[in-house]
């Protein structure tokens, strides 16, 4: 009979307990401040319940953020996984050992400059008059004007674009090591039996990559929810509304606008509710 | 007797130890610790941080500034005096003033403003944007009104005289724009904020006629914004590129570069416009007020002394002294030396000779004429920075096309209005 240790409960429980408290406590407190009327310029609250999740519904603006934030997941996911998997297929093939190393120093940079001084950086990239991201275009169309961020239709990409920058080439450095550390013979076998090189990632490499490959996908996903930083720095959520994701609108109920934190907690309550059951969804489904 | 002498002696040395100790009292440091200031970027400030030392030896402690945008100033300033109160003195400006001193989160200045400092000195019409519900509330950094700056080259050479009437505006500036050779009729703000694009669109507000509230009826959902904002929009299409999503820092840059005919804006960049290190366009300006009848956007911006970070009064004497060393006359000084334009609030400084010798007549009768015309445009309540922010929300999405109704806008503002009022 083998003696039960005491040892993973003295590490756990302290841990758990650490974290329990640390998640559970402002968890909490938001439900019960989205449940109540508190506003930064008064000190005086009551209970109103469900009157902020149902007000919610009817806010055009917050329709309109839970829009721009699905469009801004979809896109900053998909385009990063993209240029990650091509990228990295491309280095796998056509760069040398040394080329590899370089790429690969080149490509963490981005990610590692703070998320803000990137957005300061393509900000002023994108600037309409002096900025080298649209310098070719003034070149070519004999020097017309483009101003991506003020622009509906563009303001969303061009912000994409940073996001994908910063994490798009890091997650083509994991991809390139992810290929590196395949065993060669399923890739050899492909290889005499003559098929080509899209043929073999697209049926031998990539499937075999499927499990980091979607870890990497779930890791950006969280990350893409969290873009406050860049939109806020880029755009404050404009042209107009065409910006605004959920954490933005919050925040700006919150702290900017009219310092409402009960209506601002509510759709942090409502995220954090729709982030947790669309993930469970997700992850099952890739399980099964 | 020797009872006596001990008496005596003991008599001359309590006097003499209360004496030492009244004398060591009266050089105590004022601070016992940092100050803490979260401003918005400032020539005047960055200049203040070169003398530290003298502040340090004036009250026993140095001082610390945290800038901010003006919009993260704003929204950081609030969040902070309302919760965890981390700064002793706050930037404020009329937008905010009613709402910070409404709400408990700075204390009345002049109660710790040291009067050796002559808070009396400062320009009338910014002491007056620095008083809400009867009490002075903040030091002045910056203030003024509008006024029109042109380039005279440019519409000397296009044949226009400097426009008088808005009417004259509206229609001199599409002949001013020339995008191939990248010159722009006028620039303005679309980025929103009641401090940004709704400034800049208030003035045609009032000079339609428009009125916010009706006592506690809004009034502002009438022909008047709907002609302001047409307007508005119309003389948009010709402002410079950048400033659709920018504010004053895009504008004003781009007729610093040299890009924009016309251009109105705060007093300030009259200042910036004849200084070599800033502008590019030195020596081909003129200044003017604003077309008639558009009034001045009347604005002041000042540091106040927060009330949750100095929680005793030797604190709040400690926040005082700093505000008046930073707005005093020697500082003022420092600043006109270093041409620091907009920096200027105190009447005894501008009207100096020193302060001629370096503006010029021109400059000085055109802010006399400005004066004239400048008014207070916003709602002056609490609820103006909630009610404006909403509208510049919307102001914004009209400038860059997400909208184009502008009365269902004016509709939505109107909901959001009678709201606030009833919450109130």
């Amino acid at each position: 009979m083998r003696r039960r240790s005491s040892l993973p409960v003295t590490f756990l429980v302290p841990t758990l307990a650490i974290l329990l408290v640390l998640s559970m406590v402002p968890t909490l407190y938001a439900i019960v401040i989205a449940l109540q009327n508190r506003e930064l310029s008064t000190t005086g609250y009551s209970w109103v319940w469900f009157s902020n999740f149902a007000d919610l519904f009817t806010d055009r603006r917050f329709l309109n953020a839970v829009w721009v934030s699905v469009k801004w997941e979809i896109v900053t996911v998909v385009a990063t996984m993209v240029v990650a998997i091509g990228l990295g297929v491309l280095m796998f093939e056509a760069a040398g050992p040394r080329m590899r190393n370089f790429y690969c120093l080149l490509f963490i940079i981005p990610v590692l400059l703070p998320r803000v001084s990137a957005a300061f950086v393509w900000k002023f990239a994108y600037h309409p008059l002096y900025g080298i991201a649209t310098y070719p275009y003034r070149l070519v169309t004999g020097g017309l004007i483009f101003d991506p961020l003020s622009k509906p239709a563009t303001a969303l990409f061009a912000v994409a674009t940073v996001d994908v920058w910063q994490w798009g080439l890091f997650f083509a450095v994991i991809v390139l090591k992810l290929l590196e550390t395949l065993p060669p013979q399923p890739i050899e076998a492909a290889r005499l039996d003559h098929a080509r090189r899209w043929q073999i990632h697209a049926y031998v490499t990539l499937p075999m990559l499927k499990a980091p490959l979607v870890s990497l996908m779930f890791v950006k996903m969280i990350e893409s929810l969290r873009s406050f930083d860049l939109i806020y720095v880029m755009t404050r959520g404009g042209p107009g509304v065409a910006t605004e994701t959920l954490d933005m609108y919050a925040f700006s109920q919150g702290f900017i606008e009219s310092g409402k934190v009960s209506y601002a907690s509510a759709m942090a309550v409502l995220m954090m509710i729709a982030t947790v059951i669309t993930f469970t969804m997700l992850w099952k489904r890739v399980q099964a | 007797m020797n009872s006596n002498r001990l008496a005596a002696s003991l008599g001359a040395a309590f006097v003499l130890t209360a004496s030492v100790s009244t004398a060591a009292l009266a050089q105590a440091p004022v601070c016992s610790a940092p100050v803490k200031v979260l401003a918005q970027p400032r020539d005047g400030l960055t200049l203040l941080e070169d003398s530290k030392d003298e502040f340090k030896k004036l009250s026993g402690a140095s001082f610390q500034i945290d800038y901010l945008n003006e919009n993260d100033r704003r929204a950081k300033s609030r969040a902070d005096a309302s919760t965890v109160g981390n700064y002793n003195v706050y930037y404020v400006d009329e937008a905010n003033v009613a709402l910070f001193a409404s709400s408990g989160w700075i204390v009345p200045l002049t109660d710790y403003y040291p009067a050796d400092y002559d808070y009396a000195d400062f320009d009338p019409g910014r002491q007056k944007v620095a008083t809400y519900d009867g009490k002075v509330w903040f030091a002045p950094l910056t203030g003024g009104g509008d006024l029109m700056v042109y380039r005279k080259d440019v519409l000397e050479a296009a044949g226009i005289q400097p426009p008088k009437t808005l009417d004259e505006l509206i229609a001199d500036v599409p002949k001013l724009t020339n995008a191939d050779k990248g010159m722009y009729g006028i620039a303005l703000r679309g980025a929103r904020g009641s401090g940004a694009n709704v400034w800049r669109w208030m003035p045609f507000f009032k000079a339609y006629g428009g009125k916010w509230f009706d006592g506690d009826k809004p009034a502002f959902n009438s022909d008047a914004a709907v002609k302001a904002t047409e307007t508005y929009l119309k003389l948009f299409k010709d402002s410079a590129p950048g400033t659709q999503t920018g504010s004053w820092d895009e504008s004003t840059g781009a007729f610093l570069s040299g890009q924009v005919a016309i251009l109105v804006e705060s007093t300030p960049l009259s200042g910036m416009a004849v200084d070599p290190k800033t502008s590019q366009v030195v020596g081909k300006v003129g200044f003017l007020p604003p077309p008639s009848p558009l009034p001045g956007g009347g604005y002041g911006h000042g540091l106040a002394i927060g009330t949750k970070a100095n929680a005793d009064d030797a604190a709040k004497k400690c926040a005082g002294l700093f505000i008046a060393w930073a707005t005093s006359k020697e500082s003022e000084k420092r600043r006109l030396g270093a041409h620091q334009f907009g920096e200027l609030n105190r009447t005894s400084i501008l009207t100096s000779k020193e302060f001629a010798d370096i503006y010029g007549a021109d400059l000085g009768k055109a802010l006399a004429d400005t004066g004239k015309v400048t008014a207070v445009n916003f709602w002056q309540d609490p609820r103006w920075p909630d009610l404006g922010d909403r509208w510049g929300i919307i102001l914004e999405e009209l400038v860059t096309g997400t909208r184009t109704d502008i009365k269902g806008g004016l509709n939505e503002l109107e909901a959001y209005a009678n709201e606030l009022v009833k919450k109130k």
